[in-house]
């Protein structure tokens, strides 16, 4: 089945408030997901490190999850910490 | 290839072509299969630099676990650089290692390889007797550097003396890089040089 859109109202909208348009691990635009998720939003949430730099918790768990010795921030290599 | 990592490199590899570098023509790059797992670097060698005018190719291997590991980056053309191996193109530095970041790219790898080529780190070679040679010798390194920019990069011609020698194995049946090579690692004694390939 084939479905044309011929027009649509939006009722709600929203987008997380980053400090940067694109995650810098996958390169995905925030407002997406990650490569792994269909569905942007509480799916693939944000997570932030105390540096301030922001990932998807998908991204940012593979790239902690593939470091051996120091859990560093890829952006700016300080310790990476969740923020509260 | 994992999702990730070609989705990564697909992005990259337009982030690099829209890039002011490739519009100055500083760095470039350019796929070598489908998949995305190959590609081919292209560096320009900086400017006051013994590199300079040259034209630097690189091979390029992603990993399957891109970008949570660094891509496998070697030099294609021959060069004469301390933490560059001469004989395999095997290149020393950190962020190809230990240092890697998942934030770091294509681009960001390019213009760092072009860095290392302003500033070498002789104290943590690759090629232990460029190495040497740089720190024993500056001025016959950066002679030797533009003349392999010269011989392999299309830089511009440079040191007359070194080509004459060059002639002088290869006229007595000596394969012309090897004999390059045995000048470059004697600092050009001729003597040197010959007693060490026929030894």
């Amino acid at each position: 089945m084939k479905v044309v859109i011929k027009s649509w109202t939006s009722v709600a909208s929203w987008r997380w408030i980053a400090n940067d348009d694109n995650c810098g691990i996958c390169r995905m635009p925030f407002d997406g997901c990650c490569t792994d998720c269909k569905m942007p939003g509480d799916d693939c949430p944000l997570v932030w490190g105390q540096c301030s730099h922001c990932f998807h918790i998908h991204c940012i768990m593979k790239w902690l999850n593939s470091q051996q010795v120091h859990q560093l921030c890829p952006m700016c290599r300080q310790e990476w910490k969740f923020k509260e | 290839m994992a999702n990730i990592a070609v989705q990564r490199i697909k992005r990259e590899f337009k982030e690099v072509v829209r890039s002011e570098e490739v519009a100055k023509c500083a760095i470039k790059v350019e796929l070598v299969n489908d998949n995305y797992t190959e590609l081919k670097g292209e560096i320009s060698g900086p400017p006051d630099t013994p590199y300079e005018g040259g034209n630097f190719v690189l091979e390029i291997k992603v990993p399957e676990t891109y970008p949570f590991n660094p891509p496998k980056v070697k030099f294609m053309t021959k060069i004469w650089h301390p933490n560059i191996s001469s004989v395999t193109g095997a290149i020393c530095l950190d962020i190809l290692k230990d240092q890697w970041a998942a934030a770091m790219t294509l681009r960001t790898v390019l213009l760092s390889l072009q860095a290392l080529l302003s500033a070498a780190e002789p104290d943590d070679p690759q090629d232990a007797v460029v190495a040497r040679q740089f720190k024993e010798n500056p001025d016959i390194f950066w002679l030797t550097a533009k003349h392999w920019s010269h011989a392999y990069a299309g830089a511009p011609k440079s040191y007359p003396e070194f080509d004459a020698k060059i002639k002088r194995l290869v006229d007595i049946g000596v394969d012309e890089h090897r004999a390059r090579v045995a000048l470059s690692s004697y600092n050009w004694d001729l003597e040197k040089a010959t007693e060490s390939i026929f030894s």
